[in-house]
């Protein structure tokens, strides 16, 4: 017998252990679409709202270059504000969601919250007879720091901001490296700081080290992609610039040459003057897939929009010669795209359908639905498929099997599908044809009264 | 007798303008547009020299000179590619000569009379 779990929505009991709520809500904060600087906001929370660790605030400084800078200080300023808090925070379901927009607003860049005070404090993160707070991250140990007052060590310019005795520095680690520390302390209820809340605070802040660790390979990641897809843009730009003009300059030489006939003057400016159009073409291309940026996905009928492309007048003079069929599911459930480039989508899978196609064969389209949840919308063609190397390649922008193709209908499919949440699927087999599925999320129609 | 060149290029525009061009210079073109035709064309008729592009549909100007190299050795072989990067690529240092393409054919012309021994 097998059981199955759902790996991120683990259900504690509310009078499950402190500890797993807190971890619960932290790692399942990773999983979801939130920016570093959210993620953080939910660490921070998590160590000061009712269910997580329950410390009263919590300061983070994050290491950029060689300096810690202070970014961002969770917590209340007075008793009343407190209990308002955490009123909010301790009430039963509320998810980091909730937590997060309710937050947000406590960490703003107002300068009169305490995320404000906090912004001008900067420490080198390195340097020898460094002051606490730095002082942690120097050594990379979690330090309790009691009667700051009368501690040599303590920054006076800190006490004064952070206005209390005892406090707790955690220094967050990434493998070896020191990247931010967050200092944690009870100004409000005055309670001391446990062995336990050390114990937890430090397994917050190695899981909080390990996060902004692997965010910040990540961005450096897609950075390297960017690059290499500009160095990739730039290369296949050179190239189909290039050829037209190299043909203009050719024909053009030719027109200059005293013996040329007429038929052949007029036969350079036609292949002249086509060859400026399709740099026209490149250069409107070039810009219309640099400056797209997709919108929000929403819910919406896709039927309407899936027969305004198949009866549109390109896709109709395109499919000239061919045999073109589509069969939709009756009573279409809405899917979660946006719709204009859901229609783009389509027009380009059509596209490349009669493309790969000669003239005589068929491209069908087909949409139905896969589960309750999933929608699938087809192309098919009989056309020359794809090969395997080939296949790889597909969604690479700039790849192209086209003689005058750009490569990125096919980038700008995938694009449009992972901003949905959806897929794409493709079957080939060169020399049979192509089946092109994509998968939407989907619900019923919602029923208009 | 006219020496034969064998010009692959996928643009027609460029294989006319290439084809037209050579010709004027005394040359007997075969022009095709791409390495399947070429390699067949080369099974019937023995060139002196070749002028290929690299980046083509099916079959590219890389395969093209592997295979070419397996059938004749001696056989002048000249890249003409508008990507100046494939230089760096090794496969291609197998070619006698690399012209980046240009509007003025003076680099190409002149590449052919030397290796044609003109």
């Amino acid at each position: 017998m097998i059981e199955t779990y759902n790996i991120l929505s683990p259900d504690f009991e509310r009078d499950a252990p402190r500890e797993l709520m807190l971890l619960s809500i932290i790692s399942q904060s990773f999983f979801q679409p939130f920016s570093l600087e959210d993620n953080l906001l939910v660490i921070l929370t998590a160590l000061t709202s009712g269910s997580g660790v329950g410390f009263n605030r919590a300061m983070l400084f994050l290491k950029q270059g060689d300096r810690l800078k202070g970014e961002m200080w969770l917590g209340p300023r007075s008793a009343e504000e407190a209990g308002l808090i955490w009123e909010v925070l301790s009430t039963p379901g509320i998810g980091y969601v909730e937590i997060l927009e309710h937050n947000r607003a406590l960490v703003s860049k107002n300068q009169e919250t305490l995320s404000g005070r906090l912004k001008g404090l900067v420490y080198a993160a390195d340097e020898e007879g460094a002051l606490i707070p730095a002082y942690a991250a120097c050594r990379k140990e979690i330090l309790l720091v009691r009667e700051a007052a009368s501690e040599p060590l303590v920054d006076r310019r800190f006490l004064n901001v952070i206005g209390v005795d005892e406090f707790l520095c955690i220094p967050l680690l990434a493998r070896d490296d020191i990247v931010g520390e967050i200092i944690l302390d009870n100004a409000i209820t005055r309670t001391p700081i446990t062995p336990a809340d050390i114990k937890l605070a430090g397994l917050c802040g190695l899981m909080a080290g390990n996060y902004i660790y692997s965010t910040t390979l990540h961005r450096k990641l897609l950075d390297m992609e960017k690059m290499a897809a500009m160095g990739e843009m730039a290369m296949f730009v050179t190239h189909q610039l290039r050829n037209p003009i190299v043909a203009v300059g050719g024909f053009t030489d030719q027109l200059l040459k005293p013996d040329i006939p007429e038929d052949k003057k007029r036969r350079n400016l036609t292949i002249i003057r086509d060859e400026v159009r399709r740099l026209e073409n490149i250069i409107y291309q070039m810009g219309h897939f640099l400056k797209v940026s997709l919108k929000e996905p929403v819910y919406f009928d896709p039927g309407p929009a899936i027969a305004a492309v198949l009866s549109s007048p390109e896709i109709l003079t395109k499919s000239e010669g061919y045999v073109l069929n589509a069969k939709l599911e009756p009573c279409l459930p809405e899917i979660l795209c946006d719709p204009t480039s859901f229609s783009e989508v389509i027009r380009n899978l059509l596209d490349n359908a009669f493309d790969a196609t000669p003239a005589g064969g068929t491209v069908s389209v087909r949409g139905y639905r896969k589960n309750r949840s999933g929608f699938v919308l087809s192309v098919r063609d009989t056309g020359r498929g794809i090969t395997n190397p080939d296949k790889d390649q597909l969604f690479r922008p700039f790849f192209t099997t086209k003689e005058n193709g750009m490569g990125l209908g096919l980038t700008f499919t995938k694009r449009v599908m992972d901003t949905c949440g959806g897929k794409v699927e493709v079957q080939s087999r060169a020399g049979k044809g192509s089946l092109f599925k994509l998968i939407f999320l989907c619900r019923e129609k919602e029923l208009t009264t | 007798m006219k020496k034969k060149i064998l010009l692959v290029e996928d643009e027609k525009a460029l294989c006319l303008l290439y084809e037209e061009e050579l010709s004027r210079e005394g040359y007997a073109v075969t022009a095709v547009t791409n390495a399947e035709v070429a390699l067949a064309e080369l099974g019937t008729t023995a060139f002196d020299l070749i002028v290929t592009d690299i980046r083509m549909p099916g079959k590219n100007g890389i395969e093209l000179i592997t295979q070419i190299m397996g059938l004749r050795k001696d056989i002048p072989i000249i890249i003409n590619s508008a990507y100046q990067s494939y230089k760096e690529d090794f496969m291609t240092w197998a070619a006698d000569a690399y012209v980046v393409k240009s509007a003025s054919l003076d680099e190409l012309k002149t590449k052919i009379k030397q290796l044609l021994g003109d």
